[in-house]
């Protein structure tokens, strides 16, 4: 067995812990191993990151991309608002994605003569993120002082649409231009579906309250997916929009840069690569009978990862999440709303959260996120009575301490969970690069199980997929 | 019901007095005079939007002395005016509504029946909308479109500006056009739910 792959280091942020109170990482307790994931999955595609040139091959793969986009259309006297979102600054250390977004600035000056760049980045509910990242990556200093986060609450801008008025952040339209700097990382399938993940920004991190909350109250779980395309295609969106650059990531690392001045065109290759790819990691996480999940991640509960998969998508592995003939996955917050009073479904057949987590070891995860659900299902421990206060400061999680007990350490969560669990099977979300950090006994299950679910995900499932989305291999 | 352990402070010396604070407050808790944010300390809900949004880092969150509870008490209320509300809004009496504060719609509609008549007299009395203040304003606005209430935004700030489309109100021909979105399956799904039975002790 391989020695575990050492995770991301904890980060200084307002939305978890001093990183000081990190003690332990859950992969350097004994028993622990890790699994490349081209040994699960041979076909995965070649990664240019993490690799041996460091950020410096994005900044080349950025610019080959952008060299076939037309940027005619933008004029020295124009502005242009380069959009962000703060999913990519979680992606393998960050500086991926923000090589990206500096190398987009650089050649728009070089090639329009344009110097009114911008950048906004966009939030989801932790509303100074991107204004974390964005000192944190210098890119207050590459864009001159011109880099500012955005949050849904700041002032909005109505949207005319097929649908009627949506409404947009102002300050993400506020320029004659905007650029759509995003990555392919799947992330909240539970929600998007794998359907227009790439156009799904304009409805969620550049939108404002009404919009997103026209997406998770309004619509329904699958008609949700149309909010970000009625924004997308409407003609105040369209007068302004010249490209779209996608760092494009699978589950083992970034694969490259795609650049496009057709947003759907990016988007079926999206499509393809994330059910291919990301739906083999989650059907494989769908065949582990039983396990203990450890956090261990500086992001919300929801949204660490191991092998591209977050935890809110194990949380629902029980379920096919790219199959849009299920209405509702075992997690998402139109699922979440449907419990009753009596803590079950209103409808009978709304499937149970994951019931192969027999408990979840909290060892680092943010606030910043309504997390209670999971507490409230799944037995939590918390490692650390600093980060039970936190979540108890947290208006987002008022109550998810009232679901979860406090461990002193993570060898005293992980010796709780292993002896009430009764499993020796551990998955650890600790975003390891390349590879997934789990106990041996799930190792051997992993590597036993992936080439039946590879060939069942590539004869059956990912032709369903595609068929479903209108997508040709 | 909210349990609101927190209070947003003003540091004085850092306010510009810029006004954003007052335009993101979803209980309109906060005030400008003079160039400088004051905080009704009865209002506040603990949501930290101000604190979040404040360009100059002038607003903190402190722990409160003694924690506010913010419920709606509607245990002498006729329920099924309220069942009939939240139906009428498309929305099953006991569907989460606010994720956050684990708000209800049954809850909602009772407060709208007690007289709110706007998003922010509903958070400040059901504590709904002040925990990530982004997801929970499209039902919170139906509820009281279906009480017969059309409330106006707060001049001149950021809290909301309107509601938006429900899924029974996709037009047929944009439905046509863009099959692939299920929204017919989607709304059969959300009208089982509007009308699935209630596991409340109301419901026997």
């Amino acid at each position: 067995m391989r020695p575990p792959i050492a995770p991301l280091a904890p980060r200084v942020s307002q939305y978890g812990i001093d990183p000081a109170y990190v003690g332990t990482r859950v992969s350097e307790l004994p028993g622990m191993t890790s699994v490349p994931l081209t040994e699960l999955f041979p076909d995965l595609p070649p990664v240019v990151f993490p690799g041996g040139e460091g950020v410096a091959v994005i900044r080349r793969a950025t610019e080959a991309a952008l060299a076939k986009v037309d940027m005619n259309m933008i004029k020295p006297e124009h502005s242009v608002n380069i959009l962000a979102s703060h999913h990519g600054f979680t992606l393998l250390g960050g500086e991926p994605y923000a090589e990206m977004l500096k190398t987009i600035k650089d050649v728009l000056e070089t090639r329009t003569g344009c110097t009114k760049i911008r950048l906004r980045a966009g939030v989801g509910l932790r509303f100074r993120e991107t204004e974390e990242y964005i000192k944190r990556y210098g890119l207050d200093e590459h864009f001159g002082d011109k880099a500012a986060g955005v949050a849904p609450v700041d002032q909005g801008i109505p949207i005319e649409t097929e649908i009627g008025t949506l409404y947009g952040i102002k300050k993400v339209y506020d320029a004659d231009w905007i650029v759509h700097a995003h990555n392919s990382d799947v992330r909240e399938v539970h929600f998007h579906r794998q359907v227009d993940r790439a156009v799904k920004p304009f409805g969620m991190s550049y939108a404002r309250i009404e919009t997103r909350s026209t997406y998770h109250q309004n619509l329904g779980p699958r008609a949700a997916n149309f909010t970000a395309r009625a924004i997308f295609d409407s003609a105040f969106v369209q007068d302004k929009f010249a490209f779209a650059s996608f760092l494009t990531v699978a589950p083992n690392g970034i694969i490259g840069v795609d650049a496009d001045n057709d947003l759907y065109a990016l988007n079926g290759r999206v499509t393809l690569t994330g059910c291919r790819y990301y739906g083999k990691m989650m059907t494989l996480f769908g065949e582990i009978d039983e396990c203990i999940a450890a956090l261990d991640f500086p992001c919300p509960v929801v949204y660490v990862f191991a092998a591209g998969v977050i935890y809110a998508n194990f949380a629902g592995a029980n379920t096919d999440l790219y199959d849009l003939d299920l209405p509702l996955p075992a997690y998402t917050w139109y699922t979440e709303a449907f419990y009753g009073v009596k803590g079950r479904p209103l409808l009978d057949d709304i499937p149970p959260l994951n019931p192969a987590i027999r408990m979840c070891v909290h060892n680092y995860a943010w606030v910043g996120y309504p997390s209670t659900f999971f507490s409230e299902h799944i037995p939590t421990v918390v490692v650390g009575r600093e980060q039970a206060d936190l979540f108890n400061r947290d208006p987002q999680n008022l109550t998810y301490m009232k679901h979860a007990v406090v461990a002193e350490s993570t060898a005293a969560a992980m010796d709780f969970a292993y002896k009430v669990t009764g499993t020796a099977k551990v998955l650890v979300f600790d975003g390891a690069m390349g590879g997934i950090n789990v106990s041996e006994p799930l190792a051997e299950l992993l590597l036993r199980k992936a080439p039946a679910v590879n060939q069942r995900v590539e004869e059956v499932l990912l032709p369903k997929w595609l068929r479903q989305r209108g997508i040709s291999r | 019901m909210k349990v609101v352990n927190l209070l947003a402070v003003v540091d004085a010396a850092k306010c510009r007095g810029c006004k954003t604070c007052e335009r993101v407050c979803p209980v309109l808790a906060v005030r400008v005079e003079n160039k400088k944010a004051q905080i009704d300390e009865a209002r506040c809900r603990g949501c930290n939007n101000c604190e979040q949004r404040c360009p100059e880092s002038a607003v903190a969150m402190v722990r409160r002395e003694e924690p506010l509870v913010v419920r709606v008490d509607w245990d002498e209320a006729d329920y099924a005016e309220i069942v009939a509300l939240c139906r009428r809004a498309r929305l099953n009496p006991e569907q989460l509504v606010c994720y956050c504060t684990a708000t209800r719609a049954e809850e909602v509609a009772a407060a709208v029946l007690q007289g709110a008549r706007s998003p922010e007299e509903i958070s400040l009395r059901t504590g709904a909308r002040t925990g990530c203040k982004v997801e929970c304003i499209q039902p919170l606005l139906r509820l009281l479109e279906a009480a017969g209430i059309q409330p106006e935004p707060p001049e001149g700030g950021w809290q909301w500006y309107g509601r938006t489309v429900t899924a029974w109100e996709i037009p047929e021909d944009i439905k046509k056009k863009y099959a692939g979105f299920y929204f017919d399956e989607d709304i059969k799904l959300l009208d089982r739910v509007v009308n699935a039975p209630l596991q409340g002790r109301r419901d026997s």
